[in-house]
């Protein structure tokens, strides 16, 4: 149903760029099991050796599977920030510089010199926290 | 300042610091693997090469299949630390990749420690250890 709650949270699916994923993933794995049979039929013609890589691919191609699940399924519930994210307050830390403007006036120098130290790594691994990339 | 950059947390002191040493082990299994990989790949190159003069078959077979186990340990660990360090689909994509293009595992290995990896424990580092103000010129 457009427009229901439940569809609008599936809606970035068929966004361009995850379009674009599925259909990388999609390939991916169509490929990956033609060379497992191609390797199958190798095995079977007397290649020994051909047999490890009979198994090999579908195992790389539940891989991508696992792999695009976890991308979806991230999107859907963001990961918690680690520990030490949430630690360092390096967003929040980053933010509080630019919207505060003034500091606390109990704040001393050196505070203020490490809170920006902090600001500037938060702006180094900004994006970091959430994992998906499709942006 | 009311939880602020620098207190205020709920966490236990030592949470962070567990997490900075599962990143660096992390790290470390990944480029052992990045490397080990990486040079078994280009011994498998430099053997297929070869091939167009000495026939030696069995050889590529089997670094070939050394190759295959050890990319598997590599796609593990390498996964792992995208997921850990949050790193965005196509860059994971492109780390996982590396493992099967020559000399290639090389380059990322470089390229993720400088963009993803120095960040990331430089904010971890800061988050474990207590808050000693940096001095700034």
């Amino acid at each position: 149903m457009p427009g229901s709650p439940e569809a609008s949270r599936w809606r970035f699916l068929i966004t361009p760029k995850w379009l674009a994923w599925h259909a990388f993933v999609i390939l991916s794995v169509v490929g990956m099991g033609w060379l497992g049979y191609w390797q199958f039929r190798r095995a079977e013609a007397g290649n020994a050796l051909s047999w490890a890589y009979t198994f090999e691919w579908p195992l790389f191609a539940i891989f991508a599977v696992v792999f695009w699940i976890k991308t979806i399924r991230d999107e859907v519930h963001p990961p918690a920030p680690t520990t030490w994210q949430e630690e360092a307050g390096l967003p929040v830390g980053a933010r509080q510089r630019g919207d505060a403007g003034e500091p606390d006036g109990e704040e001393d120098g050196d505070l203020i010199a490490y809170n920006a130290y902090l600001a500037r790594l938060a702006k180094e691994v900004r994006g970091h926290g959430r994992w998906h990339g499709l942006r | 300042m009311a939880g602020g950059t620098v207190s205020g947390s709920g966490h236990t002191p030592d949470e962070p610091a567990k997490e900075v040493r599962r990143v660096r082990l992390n790290v470390v299994l990944y480029r052992v693997m990045a490397y080990v990989t990486g040079v078994v790949l280009i011994v498998l190159c430099v053997l297929a090469i070869m091939q167009a003069f000495v026939n030696d078959e069995e050889a590529v077979s089997i670094v070939g299949q050394i190759h295959g186990g050890l990319y598997i340990v590599y796609l593990l660990v390498a996964f792992a630390l995208c997921r850990r360090l949050r790193l965005p689909v196509w860059p994971t994509v492109a780390v996982l990749l590396a493992g099967t293009i020559p000399v290639m595992t090389f380059i990322v290995e470089r390229w993720v420690t400088h963009r993803y990896i120095e960040p990331a424990l430089a904010g971890a580092t800061a988050a474990a250890s207590p808050p000693v103000p940096e001095p700034r010129p």
